[in-house]
C-alpha cells in the first residue's frame, strides 16, 4: 500500500509498505477513505517532538471501512463504516473506567519511555512517535486499529466523510477545550490560534454558552472563519496591537473568564521573547516556546480558568506561575478523552448544529502530501485545514 | 494524634505490608542494591479480583504468555519447576521452588540451581477502598550470563525487564491481549533504525498474549 513516512525533520515522503495485518485479537484492518494533516503533525514535520525514526508512517485523524476484524471483536463487521479516534485506549483500566480515556493504560507498548520522561505513561497514540506508542499512523491506505472494540465509532448515516471526519481527533478536542475552559452562561471567551481545533473550540465556547468569544490569530483567512462563527477577532501581527490589552478592552477591563491556548508549543510572536525562546529552543535550553501559554496566564480574569488544547512537550521556560497564583487561576489541559465525546457530537453534526466541512481549505491526493505539509507549516496558500483521499 | 481526631473515611493504619512497603504505619523504601545482589520492587493496579489474579500468575505454565524471554515453563513437582529463557541464541535454565503459596494472597519463590539465582514473591491486596488489586513485585537476583553489561544496553535491562512483565501481566488480565507493534508497516529505516530501536526497547518480542503461539 502507499503510506505517508516520516524520514527526518522537515522530510516527509510517501512510500510503498506492507499491508497492516492482524496483530492482536481486538485489531481492526481499516481501508481508509479519508485522512488529514493535524496542526500536531507540523510539530512532528518540524522534530519537535522526540522518538521518531525514519520511516514511521504518520497520520492520526482518519476514517474508513472496516476491512478485518480479530478475532475479539464483535461489534465490527466488514464493511462497516467508522470514524477512528486518535488516541487508543483499552475501555478496562482505571482510567477508562474514570473516562480519562487519553491515559489508558494498557495500550502503549513504549509506556517505560513517557514513565522515563512525564513519570506516568498515557495512551498510545496513532503516527506520533516511538515515546506514544510507536503505531503505525492512517495518512496511508490501511491502517491497523488495536482495541477496535472499544475505539472506532460506528457511521449508520448517509452524511459524507467530510462531515465526520474531523470527529477523529479536532472536533472533540475543541470541544474538550471548551468544557475545560469552565465557560458558565454569558462568560467572555478568549481563543488562542484559529487553526482547525481553534475553530472548534471557538464554535464549542458558544455552544457552553459564551456571550463573546476573542479570536486571536495573524492569518486573515482563520480570522474570516472565526468571524464567520461570530467571534470577535484580535490580529496580534497588526501595528500597535498588545494582545493583553486588546483583551482588557474587550472585558471591561477584567480580563476574559476562560482563556483557551490552542496554539501550543511553536507559539509564534512579534514581541522579544519570541524571539528569547527561539534562541532557547535552538540551544536545546528549552523544549517549547511558551509565548501564548504566558499571554493566557497573565490575560485570564481572577478566578478563571485557562484551558490548554495545545500541545506541549517537555521543559517551559518563564512561566508566570506567581501570576497563576496570585490570581487564583484554574488550569485545565491534556491529551483529548476522545471516547466520551465521540458519540454526542457525530449526533450535533447529525442534528446540523454544527458543519464541520466549513474549515476545509485543500483537498488532496497522498502524493501531494509532502509538498502540503511544507506549504502548511509555511502558512502559503490560505490553507485552513488539509483533507487527503488516500486512493485519489 | 488523639484517636479522636482520626478520619473516619480513613483506613485502619496498616501495621505491616507485604514486600515491606509499610511499617507501623510508616512507607519504607526498597532495599538497596548491595554486594552483586540486585533487587526490583514495582507494583501496578489491576482491576481484577485478587485470587483470578493470583490464579493466572501461579499458572506457571502459562508464564511464557505474558513474560518476556522465558521460553518455557514446566512443572515439575508440586512446589517446583524448570525454566528456560531465551535471549538471541543463548538459553539460560533453572529449577525454581515455591516457598510460600497462599491463593489470593501471595506467592514467594527461589531459584534452586541451574544458571539463574533469584528469589521474589509477588503479593496480591485489594488497595484502598477496594476497588481494584494492588500487585507487588519484590523480586532480588544476581547478574547471571545473559545480563552482559553491553546486553542490558542492546536489550532490557533486568530490573526493566521486571517492571515490564508486571504490565504485561495488567495488560493480559485487563484486555485479554499485550499491546504490541512488531510487524506493522513502516517505509525505510535510517542508518541508526537498530540502535534506535534497542532505545525504545522494541527489539525484544512481546509476549505472545493469551492462547496464541509463543514467538
Amino acid at each position: 500500500m502507499k503510506a505517508l513516512c516520516w524520514m527526518g525533520t522537515g522530510k516527509v515522503e510517501v512510500h510503498n509498505v506492507s499491508d497492516p495485518s492482524i496483530l492482536n485479537p481486538h485489531d481492526a484492518i481499516i481501508r481508509v477513505t479519508r485522512t488529514a494533516i493535524c496542526g500536531s503533525d507540523l510539530h512532528l514535520f518540524d522534530g519537535f517532538i522526540p522518538t521518531m525514526e525514519e520511516g514511521d508512517v504518520l497520520g492520526h485523524e482518519f476514517m474508513g471501512i472496516v476491512e478485518e476484524v480479530g478475532s475479539e471483536v464483535s461489534n465490527l463487521k466488514r464493511d462497516d463504516r467508522v470514524v477512528v479516534p486518535f488516541t487508543i485506549a483499552c475501555g478496562n483500566c482505571e482510567f477508562c473506567k474514570k473516562n480519562i480515556w487519553s491515559a489508558c493504560d494498557n495500550t502503549n507498548p513504549n509506556a517505560h519511555l513517557m514513565e522515563a520522561a512525564y513519570g506516568y505513561s498515557g495512551s498510545g497514540l496513532f503516527g506520533y512517535s516511538h515515546m506514544m506508542g510507536g503505531y503505525a499512523g492512517g495518512q496511508a491506505q490501511y491502517v491497523r486499529v488495536p482495541f477496535a472494540n472499544i475505539g472506532p465509532l460506528k457511521i449508520e448515516n448517509d452524511l459524507p466523510d467530510e462531515k465526520v471526519l474531523f470527529l477523529s481527533d479536532i472536533f472533540p478536542t475543541g470541544y474538550m477545550a471548551a468544557e475545560n475552559a469552565q465557560i458558565q452562561e454569558n462568560d467572555v471567551v478568549a481563543v488562542w490560534g484559529c487553526g482547525p481545533v481553534g475553530q472548534f473550540a471557538i464554535a464549542s465556547a458558544f455552544m457552553f454558552g459564551a456571550a463573546r468569544v476573542i479570536a486571536i490569530d495573524r492569518y486573515p483567512e482563520r480570522l474570516e472563519l472565526a468571524r464567520s462563527l461570530g467571534a470577535v477577532t484580535v490580529d496580534y501581527a497588526e501595528e500597535d496591537v498588545s494582545v493583553l490589552t486588546a483583551l482588557k478592552d474587550l472585558t471591561g477591563g477584567i480580563g476574559p473568564d476562560s482563556c483557551i491556548d490552542a496554539v501550543g508549543m511553536e507559539a509564534h510572536s512579534t514581541q522579544l521573547q519570541g524571539m528569547y525562546d527561539n534562541v532557547k529552543t535552538a540551544l536545546m535550553l528549552e523544549t517549547d516556546r511558551p509565548v501564548v501559554l504566558r499571554q493566557a496566564i497573565q490575560a485570564v480574569r481572577k478566578g478563571g480558568t485557562v484551558s490548554i488544547p495545545g500541545v506541549y512537550g517537555g521543559l517551559l521556560d518563564k512561566v508566570p506561575f506567581g501570576a497563576a497564583f496570585g490570581k487564583g487561576i484554574t488550569m485545565k489541559m491534556g491529551q483529548t478523552n476522545m471516547h466520551s465525546y465521540m458519540k454526542p457530537l457525530l449526533g450535533r453534526i447529525e442534528k446540523g448544529e454544527i458543519d464541520p466541512t466549513y474549515i476545509i481549505s485543500h483537498r488532496i491526493t497522498l502524493e501531494e502530501a509532502p509538498e502540503m505539509y511544507k506549504v502548511w507549516r509555511d502558512k502559503q496558500q490560505k490553507v485552513t485545514k488539509i483533507v487527503i483521499d488516500p486512493w485519489a | 494524634m488523639p484517636t479522636n481526631m482520626r478520619n473516619t473515611n480513613a483506613e485502619p493504619t496498616p501495621q505491616m505490608a507485604s514486600a515491606g512497603v509499610i511499617l507501623n504505619g510508616r512507607y519504607l523504601p526498597p532495599p538497596a542494591d548491595s554486594d552483586g545482589k540486585l533487587w526490583v520492587r514495582t507494583s501496578t493496579l489491576i482491576h481484577a479480583d485478587p485470587l483470578a489474579l493470583y490464579e493466572r500468575w501461579r499458572n506457571l505454565e502459562k508464564v511464557p504468555t505474558w513474560q518476556e524471554q522465558i521460553e518455557r515453563v514446566t512443572v515439575t513437582g508440586e512446589r517446583t519447576s524448570h525454566w528456560v529463557m531465551r535471549s538471541g541464541d543463548k538459553t539460560m535454565e533453572w529449577d525454581s521452588e515455591i516457598l510460600a503459596d497462599e491463593p489470593g494472597r501471595r506467592i514467594a519463590w527461589r531459584s534452586i540451581g541451574g544458571e539463574s539465582e533469584n528469589a521474589g514473591e509477588v503479593i496480591f491486596e485489594r488497595s484502598p477502598g477496594g476497588r481494584a488489586t494492588m500487585v507487588t513485585v519484590l523480586q532480588e537476583f544476581r547478574m547471571a550470563k545473559l545480563a552482559s553489561a553491553w546486553e542490558t544496553i542492546v536489550g532490557r535491562n533486568p530490573k526493566q525487564a521486571i517492571i515490564e512483565n508486571l504490565r504485561h501481566f495488567k495488560a493480559l488480565a485487563e484486555t485479554g491481549e499485550i499491546p504490541r507493534t512488531a510487524g506493522q508497516p513502516h517505509g525505510p529505516r535510517g542508518t541508526i533504525a537498530g540502535v534506535k530501536k534497542s532505545l525504545y526497547g522494541e527489539k525484544l518480542p512481546t509476549p505472545p498474549g493469551e492462547d496464541r503461539k509463543a514467538g
